[in-house]
C-alpha cells in the first residue's frame, strides 16, 4: 500500500489504480490541521464564527483575519492554508463585481460558490498546452454565508471543487466534534441570537484555549445589513451570554 | 431665349466648401416605359415622387403635355422634366405656328436632346418621347446629357430594369392597342412593386392618328386601407395664446368658401393627397 | 441619449456599400456596413410590452426579401425559443442585428443554466448595454429596443444607440422612418401638445394627463403608425411583425403592408 501511495502521489492528475487522486486528498488534510470555523443558517441569516488560535501574548489578535467580506452580501469564514484563502477570495470578490458590472444586479450565493469551485479545480496542467496557473491543489475549505432574493444560504467548498450546501456545518481540527454539537443542537426555527451563542458554544467545546472575546470571531449575513464582522463590544456580548458551565 | 440665372454660382461653391449642403431636389426616382404597336404608341409611367427616402408625393403626373399628338414621360429631378418639358412644348408651338404643320416627334426630340446637351447634363432631365405625326409613330428616349435612342420599347428611371424584364419577356411586334396598353402597365407595375423609387398608381397616355387619349390613375394597385383610430382631437386640446376672429363674410371677399358637412371632413382630408 | 446613429446616416439616398467619391483621387475603400432599411417601435403598458417591426429589407432602391424579421425572441429554449420572456428588435445594418441577437440570446441562455433562474429584463438590458459598448470602436450598426416583463409584471423597455446608451422608456421608434412615427408617438402615447380642454387660458392650459393605455388601443396605434410610415417612407412596407409580451408568454401576429 505505501509503495503504491508513493508512486501515485506526485503527478497531481494522475489516478491511483484504485481511482484516487492523493494529492487532492492530501490537501483535504491540510483543512484538518486548520482552526476550527462554524456557519449557522437561520431563517433571518447567517452566522459564521472562527477561531482565532492567539499563539502568543505578544500577537496582535485583531490582525488574524479568518472572516472576510466578498461582496455587500456575501461573507467567507476560511480554515487551511489562509494565503490560499487570499486567491480564491480575490477571485469571488471580481466574480461578484463583474456580475454587478454586467448585470446591475448582485452575484447570487450559489453562483458565487461555484465560482470559488471552478477556480479551486483549476490545479494541474492545462489541457492543450495552456499555461497551468497553480501548482497544488488548494489547501483551503471555505464556509460561504449569503443572502440573496432567495434567503439565507450557507454553502461549503473543499479544494477538490465540490462544494454543498448546510443548514450548520463545522470545517477545521475540531469539526468532527463540533458538527455533532451542532447535528444535536440545531433546529429551524433557530433565531439569530440564538445561533450566535450556538456558534460560540460549539466553538468553547472544541477550542483548545479557553474561549473568550478576543480569540473567537463572529460574524452575520442578513437582509437589511448584508456582511459584518462584530466589533469588539457586540464580541463581548454575545460571549457574555454563554451558558456559564 | 431666356436662360439660367448663374448669379449665385460663385457664392454656392464657396458655401459648398465649406460644408454646407447643396438643396435637395424633388427625384422622381420613377419607372417610365413607352412602346409602339400597330397604330399608335402608348406611354405609361408611375406616380411616386420622393426626396431621398421620402415620399414627397403619392400622386404626381409624370405624363407631360408637348403637343395634342405628343407627350412626354418625365424620370430625373422634378422640376427639370417640368420645366423642359414646358420650354420644349412652347416652342414647338410656336414652330408650328409658323411653319404651319403639326409639329413633328423627330422636332421635339431634336430641341430636347439640343436644350439638355448645351447644359452638359445639369439639367436632371430624362425623358421618353412619343407621339403621332404625318410621317407615323415614334418613340424616343432622351437622356440628360443629349443621347437619343430610337426604340419599338423602352424604359427609364430607376424601375427602368424592372420594367425592362417585363417588356423582354413579353413584348412581341405587331401587338394590338390593348395589349400595348396592357403591357406598358404590366411592365409600370414592375417598377412600382421591385423598385423602391416607384411607387403608387400607373398613368397611361395612348396616342394614335386620331388623339392622345391620357388615362390619369388607369391602375390603382396602392390604395391605403382605412386606419383603425380616429385621430380628430376635442375642440381645445392645443393651447391657443391668442386669438384673433375672421367672419366667414370677411374671408368670402378674398376667396371662394363652401359648406363642408362634418362627417364628410375625413373623406375631405383624404381627398386632399389625391391631385386629379 | 445620444444619437450617434441618427447622425452617421447618409440621409441623401438609400445606404449603399461603396464610398462614391465625385472628384478627386479615386479610393476604392471597402466600407463594412450597409444600411438595410425598415422601422421597429415598442410601447410599454401596465402589464404588457409591444413590439413591431416591418418585415422588408432593403439595399439601396432594391428589396432584398419581403420577409426579413427584425423582432427576435431572446433567452427561450429550443429553435423556436419556446417560453422566452425577451424581445429584442434591432434596426439598421441587419448582418450586424443577426449577430448581436444570437449573443445576446447566447448569454441569457447561459445565465439560466449558470444561476438557475432566468434572468430580468433590467439585468439583460444592462448586459446588452455592455455588449453594445465592447465594440466601441466597432459598432454594431443597429438601434435596439429590448422589452419584456419588469420584476413587479409591468411592461419594460429599454432603447439603446449603437454603442451601448441606453435608458427605460414608455415608448421608442427606431429605423429610416423613426422621424415619422416618433412624434406621432409621443402625441398619442405620452400625450405631448395635448392640453385638457377649458382647463385654462393661454399658458394656463393643463397638458393631458398620460396614462397607460390599454392594449387594444395601442395596437390600433402600432398599426396607424405602420401603415402611415408605409405610405411616406420607401423603405417600409411588405409586412408587420408584431410581438406583445405578457404574464402568460409572447404572442407573435403578422399581418401584411403595402408592397409598393
Amino acid at each position: 500500500m505505501f509503495i503504491a501511495r508513493s508512486e501515485y502521489d506526485r503527478g497531481i492528475n494522475t489516478f491511483s489504480p484504485e481511482g484516487r487522486l492523493f494529492q487532492v486528498e492530501y490537501s483535504l488534510e491540510a483543512i484538518k490541521l486548520g482552526s476550527t470555523a462554524i456557519g449557522v443558517s437561520t431563517s433571518s441569516g447567517v452566522i459564521l464564527g472562527v477561531e482565532k488560535r492567539v499563539t502568543s501574548t505578544l500577537l496582535e489578535t485583531s490582525s488574524v483575519e479568518k472572516i472576510v467580506e466578498i461582496d455587500r452580501h456575501i461573507g467567507c469564514a476560511m480554515s487551511g492554508l489562509q494565503a490560499d484563502a487570499r486567491s480564491m477570495i480575490e477571485h469571488a470578490r471580481v466574480e461578484c463585481q463583474n456580475h454587478a458590472f454586467h448585470y446591475g444586479e448582485s452575484l447570487g450565493t450559489e453562483s458565487c460558490t461555484q465560482a470559488i469551485c471552478d477556480l479551486a479545480l483549476r490545479f494541474g496542467e492545462g489541457a492543450e498546452g495552456e499555461e497551468s496557473i497553480m501548482s497544488r491543489p488548494f489547501g483551503v475549505a471555505l464556509l460561504i454565508a449569503g443572502f440573496d432574493e432567495d434567503g439565507p444560504s450557507l454553502y461549503h467548498a473543499e479544494p477538490s471543487g465540490t462544494f454543498y450546501r448546510y443548514d450548520a456545518k463545522a470545517i477545521g481540527s475540531g469539526s468532527e466534534g463540533a458538527q455533532a454539537e451542532l447535528q444535536n443542537e440545531y433546529h429551524k426555527s433557530l433565531t439569530l441570537p440564538e445561533a450566535e451563542v450556538l456558534v460560540l458554544k460549539t466553538l468553547k467545546q472544541v477550542m483548545e484555549e479557553k474561549l473568550d472575546a478576543k480569540n473567537v470571531q463572529l460574524a452575520s449575513v442578513t437582509k437589511d445589513k448584508g456582511f459584518r464582522i462584530y466589533t469588539d463590544d457586540e464580541m463581548a456580548d454575545v460571549v457574555g451570554r454563554l451558558p456559564t458551565n | 431665349m431666356p436662360g439660367f440665372d448663374f448669379s449665385n454660382h460663385n457664392r454656392n461653391v464657396a458655401l459648398h466648401a465649406q460644408g454646407v449642403p447643396l438643396p435637395k431636389a424633388t427625384s422622381t426616382g420613377t419607372t417610365i416605359v413607352g412602346c409602339l404597336y400597330d397604330g399608335g404608341v402608348v406611354i405609361a409611367a408611375d406616380t411616386r415622387a420622393t426626396s431621398g427616402p421620402i415620399v414627397a408625393d403619392k400622386n404626381c403626373e409624370k405624363l407631360h403635355y408637348i403637343s395634342p399628338q405628343i407627350w412626354c414621360a418625365g424620370a430625373g429631378t422634378a422640376a427639370d422634366t417640368e420645366f423642359t418639358t414646358a420650354l420644349i412644348s412652347s416652342n414647338l408651338e410656336l414652330h408650328s405656328l409658323s411653319t404651319g404643320r403639326k409639329p413633328r416627334v423627330v422636332t421635339c426630340m431634336t430641341m430636347l436632346k439640343q436644350h439638355l446637351f448645351r447644359y452638359q447634363g445639369h439639367i436632371g432631365a430624362y425623358l421618353v418621347v412619343a407621339g403621332v405625326d404625318p410621317t407615323g409613330a415614334h418613340l424616343f428616349t432622351v437622356h440628360a446629357h443629349g443621347s437619343t435612342d430610337k426604340l419599338p420599347y423602352v424604359t427609364m428611371g430607376s424601375g427602368s430594369l424592372a420594367a425592362m424584364s417585363v417588356f423582354e419577356t413579353q413584348w412581341k411586334p405587331g401587338m394590338t392597342r390593348d395589349e400595348a396598353v396592357k403591357l406598358a402597365s404590366d411592365a409600370i407595375q414592375a417598377g412600382i412593386f421591385n423598385d423602391l423609387g416607384s411607387g403608387s398608381n400607373v398613368d397611361v397616355c395612348v396616342i394614335t392618328n386620331e388623339k392622345a387619349t391620357l388615362m390619369r390613375n388607369y391602375i390603382k394597385p396602392n390604395v391605403r386601407e382605412q386606419k383603425e383610430r380616429n385621430y380628430r382631437f376635442p375642440r381645445g386640446t392645443t393651447a391657443v395664446l391668442n386669438e384673433k376672429v375672421i367672419t366667414k363674410e370677411d374671408l368670402s371677399k378674398y376667396i371662394t368658401v363652401h359648406e363642408i358637412r362634418d362627417d364628410d371632413q375625413g373623406q375631405a382630408a383624404e381627398q386632399m393627397d389625391v391631385d386629379s | 441619449m445620444a444619437s450617434v446613429f441618427s447622425a452617421s446616416i447618409p440621409q441623401e439616398a438609400p445606404g449603399y456599400s461603396f464610398n462614391h467619391l465625385s472628384s478627386g483621387t479615386r479610393e476604392h475603400a471597402f466600407n463594412p456596413y450597409t444600411d438595410n432599411g425598415g422601422s421597429t417601435l415598442g410601447i410599454s403598458g401596465a402589464d404588457f410590452t409591444i413590439f413591431a417591426g416591418d418585415t422588408r429589407s432593403t439595399s439601396g432602391y432594391n428589396i432584398n426579401t419581403r420577409y426579413a424579421p427584425k423582432l427576435f425572441k431572446i433567452g427561450g429554449e429550443g429553435p423556436s425559443n419556446e417560453n422566452a420572456r425577451i424581445v429584442l428588435s434591432v434596426v439598421g445594418f441587419a448582418a450586424d442585428g443577426n449577430a448581436l441577437k444570437e449573443r445576446l440570446d447566447t448569454v441569457v441562455k447561459m445565465y439560466k443554466y449558470q444561476h438557475g433562474k432566468p434572468m430580468t429584463v433590467a439585468a439583460c438590458a444592462q448586459r446588452l448595454s455592455h455588449i453594445l459598448y465592447s465594440k466601441r470602436f466597432f459598432p454594431y450598426y443597429v438601434h435596439a429596443i429590448l422589452g419584456g416583463l419588469d420584476e413587479d409584471g409591468k411592461g419594460a423597455l429599454y432603447s439603446y444607440d449603437p454603442v451601448g446608451s441606453y435608458e427605460r422608456e414608455q415608448c421608442r421608434a427606431a429605423g429610416s422612418a423613426s422621424s415619422l412615427i416618433m412624434p406621432f408617438l409621443d402625441n398619442q402615447v405620452n400625450f405631448k401638445n395635448q392640453y385638457v380642454p377649458g382647463s385654462g387660458v393661454g399658458h394656463a392650459l393643463e397638458q393631458r394627463v398620460p396614462e397607460p393605455l390599454p392594449r387594444k388601443d395601442v395596437e390600433q396605434l402600432v398599426k396607424d403608425a405602420f401603415t402611415s410610415a408605409t405610405e411616406r417612407q420607401i423603405e417600409v412596407g411588405d409586412g408587420l411583425q408584431m410581438m406583445t409580451i405578457t404574464k402568460d408568454g409572447i404572442e407573435e401576429v403578422y399581418s401584411p403592408l403595402k408592397k409598393d
